[in-house]
């Protein structure tokens, strides 16, 4: 019986990124988002950085659509 | 006749199980929402619960082999199965009443493994796949948890640095409720299917249903509805340990450590790891408390939580050896250890009505007391915001150990 390090060790990899790209979406688009509202309240409205910051967060949300689509085998 | 009459009983036993399961595990998903106001206790546990009953329907190929090949599933009789949810689910009272987020599914094993070596002999039992897919990866996979926790906090709080605090504040907060809601889904998923595959297992074991078949319809509902009903009556005894207790959270990285847990647990059950959502959850918030520059991470807290994980396995199967031995006996033996289980669960329900924490007070203090409450006042300074006027309970005169 042999421990399955490469099995612990894509759990390792696959958690820590997916954790660090989900994370780095949602402060970006939170970050863009921050930031249109500002111009916006100062008269000029930021209509890309508006919709970037949408953006992010629909692929912040596509990710774990992703990911739960991966673990459902009725999926498959 | 008998027969039916103790499949009947287990069945019940083992929807008790998954409703403590429920209670205990319900903090992981919502501690820090809750803890951070991003969610309030009551809308917090709905919402748990129903994403735990949703993910417990949504796969059940896990549930197919519950012991994962740690013994040999022909030794084991419905007695045993009995005994094993009894060690599992006093252990599950016990760390409660103390506050303890142990982990619910090692409790399981613990309890079965227990109840099969007492049952069947030690040969019964697979050492190697239990270091393998249950030691190995209690130690890991919430390190991996951690340290994805600790990265994403540190990023979290870069990206945002000149971002306008109420904004960080506002997004965060929708970002922190939505990762706990996926905490609850993917324990959904991985702790309900446990309950079904031990039903299933004693159906089988009854000879009412074939084997290598999947867990019924009825079964997959009642255990989704057991583990949402659990999840709803909050545990909150726990969830004030993992929310105010070990790291003073904020809504950043709530939603770091809740995305951190969500990924460790789908990755591991997806690679068939008997893993503890619990550990991965606490690795996850502590890792979260290691990120933030200044966050103070109570290491005695951890410590003292890290030992209960080291005493699950032994502690529960303890119990579910000992239970072993009296449900052997017989429909006899199976009633009085029944009756045993309702005493106990009586005794630690009244000492856990000594000092009592609910939705009302969860957030209050970052302390569980059972006994005493003699260093409650120690904590009133730690928590600045919470003036010394919260005289939480009346009897101050048993001085003795706080737990």
């Amino acid at each position: 019986m042999k421990i399955d390090w490469a099995a612990l060790g894509i759990v390792a990899v696959v958690s820590i990124s997916a954790t660090v790209l989900f994370v780095i979406l949602l402060s970006s688009s939170i970050r863009l988002l921050s930031v249109a509202r500002l111009k916006a309240n100062q008269g000029n409205p930021a209509t890309a950085t508006l919709s970037a910051g949408y953006a992010l967060l629909g692929l912040a949300a596509l990710l774990v659509l992703f990911c739960i689509y991966l673990i459902v085998s009725q999926f498959h | 006749m008998t027969v039916l009459f103790v499949v009947t009983v287990v069945i019940a036993v083992a929807l008790i199980f998954d409703f403590t399961n429920g209670f205990h595990d319900s903090a992981n998903a919502m501690a820090g929402p809750i803890a951070t106001g991003a969610l309030r206790p009551r809308t917090a546990v709905l919402l748990a619960a129903v994403l735990n009953l949703v993910g417990a329907c949504l796969s059940t190929e896990v549930a197919k082999t519950i012991s994962g090949g740690f013994f040999d599933e022909s030794l084991v009789t419905v007695p045993i199965i009995l005994a094993g949810l009894v060690g599992a689910i006093l252990w599950n009272l016990v760390t409660w009443l103390l506050g303890l987020p142990s982990s619910s599914s090692h409790a399981l094993f613990g309890g079965l493994i227990g109840a099969v070596i007492v049952g069947a002999g030690i040969a019964s039992v697979n050492g190697w796949v239990v270091v393998s897919k249950v030691l190995l990866p209690a130690v890991v996979a919430p390190l991996v948890a951690g340290i994805a926790a600790a990265l994403a906090t540190k990023l979290a709080y870069r990206i945002t640095r000149r971002t306008q605090s109420e904004d960080r504040e506002t997004g965060f907060k929708y970002g922190q409720a939505f990762t706990g809601s996926l905490v609850a889904l993917a324990h959904g998923t991985s702790d309900g299917q446990k309950t079904m595959g031990v039903i299933t297992l004693v159906l089988v074991a009854a000879n009412l249903q074939a084997p290598d078949t999947g867990p019924q319809r009825w079964v997959i509902l009642a255990a989704g509805v057991a583990i949402g009903l659990g999840t709803y009556s909050g545990g909150w005894r726990i969830m004030r340990t993992l929310g105010k207790g070990v790291v003073d959270i904020q809504t950043p990285q709530g939603a770091a450590s809740g995305a951190a847990s969500t990924a460790t647990i789908l990755a591991s059950a997806h690679l068939g790891f008997g893993l503890s959502t619990t550990q991965v959850a606490t690795g996850g918030i502590l890792g979260s408390g290691v990120g933030r520059r200044g966050a103070e991470v109570r290491w005695g807290i951890a410590r003292k939580m890290a030992f209960a994980w080291l005493l699950t396995l032994p502690g529960a199967g303890l119990v579910g050896g000992a239970a072993a031995l009296l449900a052997d006996n017989g429909v006899g033996g199976v009633i009085a250890l029944v009756v045993l289980l309702a005493a106990a669960c009586s005794v630690i329900w009244a000492f856990s009505r000594r000092h009592r924490v609910g939705h009302h007070n969860v957030i209050d203090s970052p302390e569980v007391l059972v006994l005493a409450s003699a260093s409650e006042t120690a904590y009133v300074d730690a928590t600045s915001e919470e003036p010394v006027a919260k005289p939480k309970k009346k009897k101050k005169h048993k001085a003795k150990s706080a737990v």
